[in-house]
C-alpha cells in the first residue's frame, strides 16, 4: 500500500514538474548550477537527455506503484531522482531529500511481494508476511523527519518571537475561513507552538492505536493548511500519503481489498492466506547492517551544526545566519531570510572593477537562494572568476557585497565585502569570511 | 475507498472549523498590531497610478503620431521641431508607464517594454531596414519604439541634415510605420486595462501570480533597470567592459537622458508611496510596510538612502548630455550608480522579506 501511494505521488510529481516547464527552467536553461560539496562532478545532460531522465523517472515511479519489475524500478527511480536533485542545490527542498531517502529504503525491501504485477507474473513471489523491520524502517525514517523538524523549532526565534510565522501568516489574510485571524500576533504564536508540538509528538500518536485515527486527521489538517499557505508543492501530499504506513496491517489489507473490488477483475485474487509464506532473505544481515549505518547517520547529521563554535541551539541567530550545517536536517520553513548580493569583479592588472548582473547567469530561484546562503555565494564567486578569466579579465578578484535580512530584522552585511572570494576554499571548515551576526564592521570598507 | 475519502474530507473540514473557533475565542480580546487592506492598495495603484499613467501615455503618443504624420506630409523645420517636442513629451510620460509590464502589457509578442522601450537602438540595422523597406521585422526590438523614433528625428547634427535625410520616401514610411505601431501597442494596453482592472484588484493574495506579487516584482525590476541599463552599461560597470560606453545611454541622440531619468525615479518613488498621478497620496507599499513588524524601521532606512540617491541625481546638471557627462565627469555619474546600488536591497530583498513576497522575474528585460 505504501508502495502504491508513494509510486502514485511520485508519478504525479514528475508529471507536474514536466507540465510546469520546470525541467526547462531549472535544468536546461541555466548556464550555471550550484553543486553540492563533493558532488561537483554531477553535470546536467542536454535537453533531450534531461527529458528522457524525467521520462524514465516517471516510468519507474509507475513501476513502483504497480509493483512491476519492482527491484529494477525502485533502483532506477532512486538513481534518477537523486541524480536530478544533485544537479543544483538552489532547488534543495527537505521533501526532495525525504523522497530520495525513501526511494533508497524502498530498494532494500520486498514491497512487491503482494498486490503487484510481479506477483501476477510470477505467483511464486507472493508473500503474506514480511519481517517487521521492512515496515518499521519507514516508520523510523518518518519519525526522524518529524521529530527533527520539531526539535529544530525548539529555539528562541520560533517559540519566543513567533518568527518567521509572524511575517508569513500576515501575508495569508486572504485565505478562506481562517484568513481574518492571520494578522494577529497571537495567531502566529499559536501556530508556532502548535507546529512544534505537532512535529515532536505526531509520530507517537500515530503509533499508538487508540489515538491513531485522530492523529491521522491532524496530519491531514496540518498538511492541508500549510499546503494552502505556503508554496511547498507536493510536500503535503507526500506526507499525508507516507504516514499511512502507521496504520495496521489490517487497514492496508482492507484498502487493497477495496481497490480490488473497485477495479473488478483487473487484479488477480491473492492465494489463500494459509498457503502464503513468510518473506525471508539470506541478505538480511547485510541489509540490516546497511540500515544501521543509514540510521546512525540520520541521527547524527542534523546535529553537525553544533560542531561550529559560534552555533547555539536555543539562540539560533548565528546558526541561521551562517547556515553552516543547515541542510539535510529537516529544518522545514524555519527561517525567513533574503538577501541582495552584488558581485564586483576586478581585473588585477588594469585595476578596473565591474559590477555583475546576476541574472545574466542565474534564474530567479537561483539568484534568490544564492543571495543569502554563504556557500552558494562562494560557489558563484568561483564561477565568476572562471567566467571572466576566460573572457580575458586578468586574474579576476571577486568581492561580494551581500546584505541579508533574517526574520524581519533590518539588513546586515552577511560576508566580508573586502575578501577576495576567488581565493577562498569550499568545505566544512569554519569560514572566516562569513561575518558574525552580532557584530558589524564599520561600513567604510564598502566600495569607495 | 470512496467512503474513506469522504470520511476523511469531512473530518478535515471539522478539524479546520475547530481550529477556527479555537482561534476565534483567543483572538477576541486581541487586536492586530496593524491590519492592511491589500485591495485598497491595488485599487489605488490601478485607479490613480497605472490607469492614469497609461491614459496620459496614450494621449501623448497620439499627439506624437499626429505630429509625425504632419512632419512626413510636409517635412520642414517647424514640423520636425513639433515632432521632437511631441516625442519628448510622450517619452517623459513613458517613464511612468514602463514598469507595468503585466496583464494587457504582456503579450505573446513581448512585453510593452520590449516593444516600446528598448535602448540603445541598432542604428545600422534601422538604416538597412529603411534601405530595404523592411517594416515588419518582429524580432528586431532595437529597431522600433521610442528610441528608434528618436534616432530618426535626431540622428544628425543639424536640422537641415535631418530634413535632408527625410527627402527619402523609405525613411518617411519607416518613421510612420514604427510610430503607428507604437500607437497601436499603447492603445491595446489601455483598452486591455478596462477589463483587466477587475481581475487586478480582486486578486488580493500574496502568492506567486497575485497582483501584489506581480506589482512588486515589476517595481523592483523597473527600479533596477535605471541602475543597470540607464547607468551601469554606459558607465562601463559591467565586468568585462573595458571602458565606459556613453553611446549606450537612453535617449542618446536627443541628449535628454538626465531629464528622463529624473522622471523615471520620480515614478518609482510615487509608486512606493502610493502617490497618484493627481498628486494625492494614497495607499502604497509604504502603508503596507507600516503594517508589518519592523516595517517602520525599514521605511526610515529606505527614505534615508532614497534621499542620498536624489541628492546624487540632482547633482547632475539638467541641461547636460549624460553621454558627455560620463566622459567629462565620470565620478559624478558613477556616484549616482553607487548609491542606486546601495539602495537595491531596501526595495528588493528587505521589502520582499518583510512582506513575504517572492521575487520572481518572469523574463530578463532590458538590454
Amino acid at each position: 500500500m505504501f508502495r502504491v501511494v508513494f509510486g502514485l505521488v511520485m508519478l504525479v510529481s514528475v508529471v507536474r514538474f514536466w507540465l510546469l516547464g520546470w525541467i526547462e527552467d531549472q535544468y536546461i536553461s541555466p548556464v550555471f548550477h550550484f553543486k553540492y560539496y563533493g558532488f561537483e562532478w554531477v553535470e546536467p545532460l542536454n535537453a533531450v537527455e534531461m527529458y528522457l531522465i524525467f521520462l524514465v523517472m516517471g516510468i519507474s515511479a509507475l513501476g513502483i506503484m504497480l509493483g512491476a519489475f519492482y527491484r529494477l524500478s525502485s533502483i532506477v527511480f532512486f538513481l534518477a531522482f537523486t541524480y536530478v536533485e544533485l544537479l543544483d542545490k538552489a532547488y534543495y527542498l527537505n521533501h526532495y531529500y525525504f523522497v530520495s531517502i525513501t526511494a533508497f529504503l524502498l530498494t532494500l525491501v520486498p514491497a512487491h511481494r503482494y498486490f503487484s504485477v510481479d506477483v501476477w507474473r510470477n505467483p511464486e513471489l507472493e508473500c503474506a508476511e514480511v519481517p517487521r523491520w521492512t515496515i518499521d524502517l519507514f516508520k523510523l525514517q518518518l519519525a526522524i523527519v518529524y521529530i527533527f523538524a520539531g526539535i529544530a523549532k525548539i529555539n528562541s526565534e520560533w517559540l519566543l518571537n513567533a518568527m518567521p510565522l509572524r511575517l508569513w501568516l500576515r501575508a495569508q489574510d486572504a485565505l478562506p475561513l481562517i484568513g481574518w485571524a492571520m494578522p494577529y500576533d497571537l495567531t502566529a504564536y499559536l501556530f508556532s507552538w502548535a507546529g512544534m508540538l505537532y512535529d515532536c509528538t505526531i509520530v507517537f500518536f500515530l503509533m499508538w492505536k487508540p489515538t491513531r485515527a485522530l492523529a491521522y486527521l491532524a496530519v491531514i489538517g496540518f498538511h492541508v493548511i500549510t499546503g494552502m499557505m505556503f508554496p511547498i508543492g507536493v510536500f503535503p501530499i507526500v506526507m499525508i500519503g507516507a504516514t499511512t504506513i502507521f496504520f495496521s496491517e489490517n487497514f492496508h489489507k482492507k484498502t487493497i481489498d477495496l481497490l480490488r473490488s473497485a477495479f473488478g477483475k483487473i487484479f488477480p485474487k491473492p492465494l489463500a492466506t494459509s498457503t502464503l509464506k513468510l518473506y525471508t532473505t539470506r541478505f538480511q544481515p547485510i541489509l540490516l547492517g546497511v540500515l544501521l549505518i543509514h540510521f546512525v547517520l540520520q541521527l547524527l547529521i542534523p546535529f553537525r551544526f553544533l560542531l561550529y563554535p559560534q552555533n547555539e541551539w536555543w539562540n539560533p541567530t548565528e546558526f541561521f545566519w551562517n547556515e553552516q550545517g543547515y541542510r539535510f536536517s529537516w529544518r522545514v520553513m524555519l527561517v525567513e531570510k533574503a538577501g541582495t548580493a552584488i558581485f564586483y569583479v576586478k581585473d588585477t592588472q588594469t585595476g578596473r572593477e565591474g559590477v555583475v548582473d546576476n541574472r545574466e547567469f542565474l534564474n530567479p530561484t537561483q539568484e534568490k537562494q544564492m543571495s543569502f546562503q554563504p556557500d552558494m555565494i562562494l560557489e558563484f564567486a568561483h564561477f565568476l572568476k572562471r567566467h571572466y578569466a576566460a573572457k580575458g579579465v586578468h586574474n579576476p578578484e571577486v568581492r561580494a557585497e551581500v546584505y541579508a535580512t533574517m526574520n524581519g530584522r533590518l539588513g546586515k552585511l552577511l560576508i566580508d565585502p573586502s575578501v577576495n572570494l576567488a581565493n577562498e576554499r569550499e568545505g566544512f571548515h569554519d569560514k572566516s569570511w562569513i561575518l558574525p551576526f552580532h557584530e558589524q564592521p564599520a561600513l567604510s570598507k564598502v566600495k569607495e | 475507498m470512496k467512503r474513506l475519502t469522504l470520511k476523511l474530507t469531512v473530518s478535515a473540514a471539522c478539524l479546520a472549523l475547530a481550529f477556527v473557533s479555537f482561534n476565534c475565542k483567543d483572538t477576541l480580546t486581541d487586536t492586530p498590531s496593524d491590519t492592511f487592506n491589500r485591495k485598497a492598495m491595488l485599487e489605488n495603484v490601478a485607479d490613480n497610478i497605472i490607469i492614469p499613467s497609461f491614459a496620459e501615455l496614450q494621449t501623448k503618443v497620439n499627439a506624437l503620431n499626429s505630429a509625425v504624420n504632419a512632419f512626413v506630409q510636409t517635412p520642414n523645420e517647424t514640423t520636425l521641431q513639433a515632432s521632437r517636442a511631441a516625442w519628448e513629451e510622450a517619452y517623459l510620460s513613458w517613464q511612468y508607464a514602463s514598469g507595468f509590464n503585466f496583464g494587457p502589457a504582456q503579450t505573446s509578442i513581448g512585453t510593452l517594454f520590449q516593444r516600446a522601450g528598448i535602448f540603445p537602438v541598432n542604428a545600422s540595422q534601422i538604416e538597412s531596414f529603411v534601405a530595404s523597406r523592411t517594416f515588419n521585422n518582429d524580432l528586431s526590438r532595437d529597431t522600433r519604439g521610442f528610441n528608434a523614433i528618436e534616432y530618426l528625428l535626431y540622428d544628425a547634427v543639424s536640422v537641415s541634415e535631418v530634413l535632408g535625410k527625410f527627402s527619402n520616401q523609405n525613411r518617411r514610411d519607416y518613421l510612420l510605420t514604427i510610430t503607428a505601431e507604437l500607437k497601436a501597442t499603447v492603445d491595446t494596453v489601455v483598452n486591455g486595462w478596462q477589463s483587466y482592472r477587475a481581475e487586478f484588484v480582486s486578486n488580493v493574495g500574496t502568492d506567486i501570480g497575485s497582483s501584489t506579487s506581480i506589482l512588486f516584482n515589476e517595481f523592483v525590476m523597473d527600479f533596477e533597470s535605471i541602475k543597470n541599463f540607464k547607468l551601469g552599461v554606459p558607465l562601463g560597470r559591467r565586468p568585462g567592459q573595458t571602458q565606459p560606453e556613453p553611446a549606450r545611454v537612453e535617449a542618446f541622440y536627443s541628449g535628454k537622458s538626465i531629464r528622463l531619468m529624473r522622471e523615471h525615479l520620480k515614478a518609482v518613488e510615487e509608486l512606493y508611496y502610493g502617490i497618484g498621478r493627481n498628486g494625492v497620496d494614497g495607499v502604497g507599499f509604504v502603508e503596507y510596510l507600516q503594517s508589518v513588524p519592523n516595517g517602520r524601521a525599514l521605511i526610515e532606512q529606505t527614505e534615508a538612502q532614497l534621499a542620498v540617491v536624489k541628492t546624487r541625481l540632482n547633482a547632475l546638471p539638467s541641461d547636460a548630455r549624460l553621454s558627455e557627462l560620463i566622459v567629462s565627469n565620470f565620478a559624478l555619474v558613477d556616484a549616482l550608480h553607487t548609491e542606486l546600488q546601495r539602495h537595491t536591497r531596501f526595495f528588493k530583498s528587505e521589502m520582499a522579506s518583510l512582506l513575504s513576497l517572492t521575487i520572481t522575474f518572469s523574463s530578463g528585460d532590458g538590454d
